[in-house]
């Protein structure tokens, strides 16, 4: 099951998840406490100026042990979905 | 004996400029489901080349002048494809300046911290929760942790 996380408010979050149509939770973590803690955070990385997350995704298994990863070094350049797949076939 | 009709146009810098006009939209192509991984060299490697075709074109309204007209369209498209070179360029920079300082986030093999947020509805949800099945449901056999920018 996926799990989005980033600075927004709820509310933002909500009305992203309904346009869409996710039904997989967004969580909010607008003081970066969270993104901070997994060293994450692309200070003043917003078109405002604000400090949000760089853009990651980890899989984790029922033991919350990573199984893959991916950080982008181009904000435009995002993970392969057959790559996420394979790890994800891998755990059973 | 010169004569100013008789000169011939040069399409160069126009074609320059397409090629840095098509570099800059290029940017946008993984919104139309082309793999993004090219794109940022694709955007730049065009941008490039339509600068060095607009040269050509300002080296021929310039250097060849009795042959080619078109020194004042020339400059003027030449400035406008270096603009657009350099926005090019600025974003290129922009899109891959993340922080590097992410050497202590966790690594494959390593448990990650747990923690507490609220969902989209304003209910706090903790990862040991979210990994023992939300609600009743069955527990997932993996989660996919997204951090992600925000939405803009």
């Amino acid at each position: 099951m996926p799990v989005a996380i980033s600075v927004d408010a709820p509310g933002v979050s909500e009305n992203l998840r309904r346009k869409r149509g996710y039904t997989f939770p967004f969580l909010s973590d607008p003081k970066a406490d969270v993104i901070r803690r997994y060293e994450l955070l692309h200070p003043r990385g917003s078109p405002d100026g604000t400090d949000i997350s760089r853009p990651a995704e980890f899989l984790i298994d029922r033991s919350g042990t990573v199984r893959w990863e991916n950080f982008t070094e181009d904000i435009r350049v995002r993970p392969r979905a057959d790559e996420l797949l394979a790890a994800a076939h891998a755990i059973q | 004996m010169a004569d100013t009709t008789a000169r011939k146009r040069t399409l160069a810098p126009w074609m320059g400029l397409l090629l840095t006009v098509l570099g800059a939209l290029s940017n946008g192509l993984p919104f139309i489901g082309f793999p993004a991984a090219p794109v940022p060299w694709i955007s730049l490697l065009l941008s490039l080349i339509g600068l060095v075709v607009v040269l050509l074109g300002l080296w021929r309204a310039f250097g060849q002048s009795t042959v080619y007209k078109g020194k004042l369209s020339g400059s003027v498209v030449a400035a406008f494809s270096l603009l657009l070179l350099a926005g090019t360029i600025f974003y290129f920079w922009g899109a891959r300046h993340i922080p590097a300082e992410s050497a202590a986030a966790p690594q494959v093999g390593q448990r990650v911290p747990d923690f507490t947020l609220p969902d989209s509805t304003g209910h706090s949800v903790s990862l040991t929760q979210l990994l023992s099945g939300l609600a009743g449901k069955e527990p997932p056999k993996a989660l996919l942790l997204i951090f992600y920018r925000g939405y803009w």
